[in-house]
């Protein structure tokens, strides 16, 4: 037989452990270049205008050992999480629904657009008229942050989708709630991904900033409180805080996408 | 006898836009019939509307004018919304383009029909793994079709039509995008897996001599709007050589009868 399977042909070389290691070395190198960028500011700048790296790292201490570093956590994760979860499913949902129906689609997709336009923070104090000081304006502002995202990514992959392949499935004998289900899920998959991705650190900053106008725990209510006493170490921790957050749950995020799209092309492949 | 699938006088035009001309014809006045078992290859000029033909058979898109009949009943539509592609799993139809779902390996694609249509068991799992063996996949059952070439991309997508047994199979140019000697080759396949079978098959193709290797008749399609210039028997016996085909008795002459119909 002539054919040469493509991925025979591809030998991966020896050239991929040593590439690894550059770009761990490059990270590295980033990261400290970047703590002695930090230190350099608040030595010319002094501690209240530029925390330096270790009081920053003292107080990151001192809170997690205190406790008072989980409970922030885990007040700013219930807020974002619940947010982040509300809106992904309905922002998944209304796209599907409205691929049956081009008349719903043209009535609705408008409306989405149009109210897309609203600042969402600005909403913050009207809500807390609604529904007091608790997690539900809160919840609200994040939930709207994330939903438009989701919302045109997963409309935008489902336009996307390959017809031929829906057609295929159709002469095949497949079902509509089948071609849903693997044909047009699985194709959007990676659009679905790139939303959560925007989407998440997007909840957590609309935590945060609910936190600030309004709150008596989370990250952002820590952070306000060092601000308003000038403790500018506070601040520093508390958005060290926030960023070791949305890099954990980006990881996350980048395990689980891998594990759903194991079956496309690996990344050498797809380098540009 | 009825024939399995006949074409009655089938017309095609497409949606004339809005400040346009009206579209032209398509497909105009074409009928055909196809008997059971017949292997029937349609050769015609690019842009004579073969793929819409087929499309049509298979009810991914409506006829203007005109009926399918499938062993007798009438099953066109106009209304594109009524049309049942593959008409209740009767119609096979492999495409230009593999279509393969690139996130299943070459098992699962196979599988992929048995699993829809609620047929996958034991039996058809087996049938599965025969096919794959039959057509020199075997190794690679749990390969994605991006880690395939394009032969054995070809070879999955036939099989994956074949393994649920429709009692007709369209191919629309299915081994265009090869290379001459892969196509050779899966000619050889296709014959070699439709004399096990003598399935009923429509294989439209623009080139002559993959027309005459594969088919029992061959019909030739005329330039837009495309009907039936020509019908010429296949006068070479089976089973064919298709590597060789070129030096049997019988070809040079069906050959030149066929170039000089095809405008």
């Amino acid at each position: 037989m002539t054919d040469i399977p493509a991925s025979m042909a591809d030998v991966s070389g020896s050239g991929a452990g040593s590439r690894k290691l550059l770009i761990y070395g490059g990270r590295l190198a980033l990261t400290l270049a970047l703590i002695a960028g930090w230190e350099y500011g608040a030595r010319t700048l002094g501690p209240l205008f530029f925390a330096p790296p270790l009081a920053t790292a003292e107080r990151l201490w001192a809170l997690a050992i205190s406790g008072q570093m989980l409970a922030d956590i885990l007040a700013t994760l219930r807020v974002a999480v619940a947010g982040f979860a509300i809106a992904g499913i309905v922002g998944v949902i209304l796209p599907f629904l409205l691929r049956r129906s081009a008349r719903a689609t043209e009535a609705i997709e408008p409306a989405v657009m149009f109210t897309m336009g609203i600042p969402k923070y600005a909403l913050a104090p009207w809500l807390i008229l609604w529904f007091g000081i608790g997690d539900m304006p809160k919840l609200v502002v994040v939930t709207l942050v994330v939903f438009y995202i989701v919302f045109i990514t997963t409309f935008a992959g489902i336009r996307g989708v390959d017809r031929r392949l829906i057609s295929m499935a159709r002469v095949i004998g497949a079902s509509e709630r089948r071609i849903s289900r693997e044909i047009i899920w699985t194709s959007l998959l990676p659009f679905f991904f790139t939303g959560l991705k925007i989407a998440f650190p997007r909840a957590v900053s609309a935590t945060i900033v609910g936190e600030f106008l309004v709150s008596t725990e989370g990250v952002g209510r820590y952070i306000e409180g060092a601000r308003q006493v000038s403790d500018t170490t506070g601040v520093f921790a508390g958005v060290v805080i926030a960023l070791a957050l949305v890099l954990t749950i980006n990881a996350i995020l980048n395990a689980i996408e891998r594990w759903a799209l194991r079956w496309r092309p690996v990344e050498r492949d797809m380098e540009l | 006898m009825t024939a399995l699938l006949e074409i009655r006088q089938l017309g095609k035009r497409f949606a004339t836009r809005a400040g346009r001309a009206p579209s032209p014809w398509v497909i105009q006045d074409l009928s055909f019939s196809v008997a059971e078992g017949e292997f029937l290859t349609i050769v015609g000029p690019s842009g004579s509307g073969k793929s819409t033909l087929l499309n049509i058979i298979a009810q991914t898109d409506t006829a203007t004018a005109g009926d399918v009949l499938f062993r007798g009943t009438p099953v066109t539509t106009r209304d594109p919304r009524a049309l049942k592609p593959g008409l209740e799993r009767r119609i096979g139809y492999v495409t230009q383009d593999d279509n393969l779902l690139p996130w299943r390996s070459t098992l699962d694609n196979v599988l992929f029909a048995l699993e829809v249509q609620g047929t996958l068991d034991q039996a058809s799992r087996a049938r599965a793994m025969t096919l794959i063996h039959a057509v020199g996949l075997a190794g690679f059952e749990h390969y994605y079709p991006h880690e395939l070439s394009g032969g054995m991309r070809k070879r999955t997508a036939l099989i994956r039509t074949l393994v649920y047994d429709p009692p007709i199979i369209l191919m629309d140019e299915p081994f265009a995008a090869v290379d001459a000697q892969t196509r050779t080759q899966l000619q050889a396949d296709l014959l070699r897996l439709w004399d096990l079978g003598r399935k009923t098959v429509i294989f439209v193709t623009h080139d002559i001599a993959e027309a005459i290797a594969l088919g029992d008749r061959a019909l030739v399609l005329s330039k837009q709007p495309s009907c039936i210039a020509a019908e010429h028997m296949i006068p070479i016996p089976r089973p064919r050589n298709v590597s060789d085909i070129f030096a049997l008795p019988g070809f040079a002459a069906t050959y030149e009868k066929i170039r000089a119909a095809v405008q």
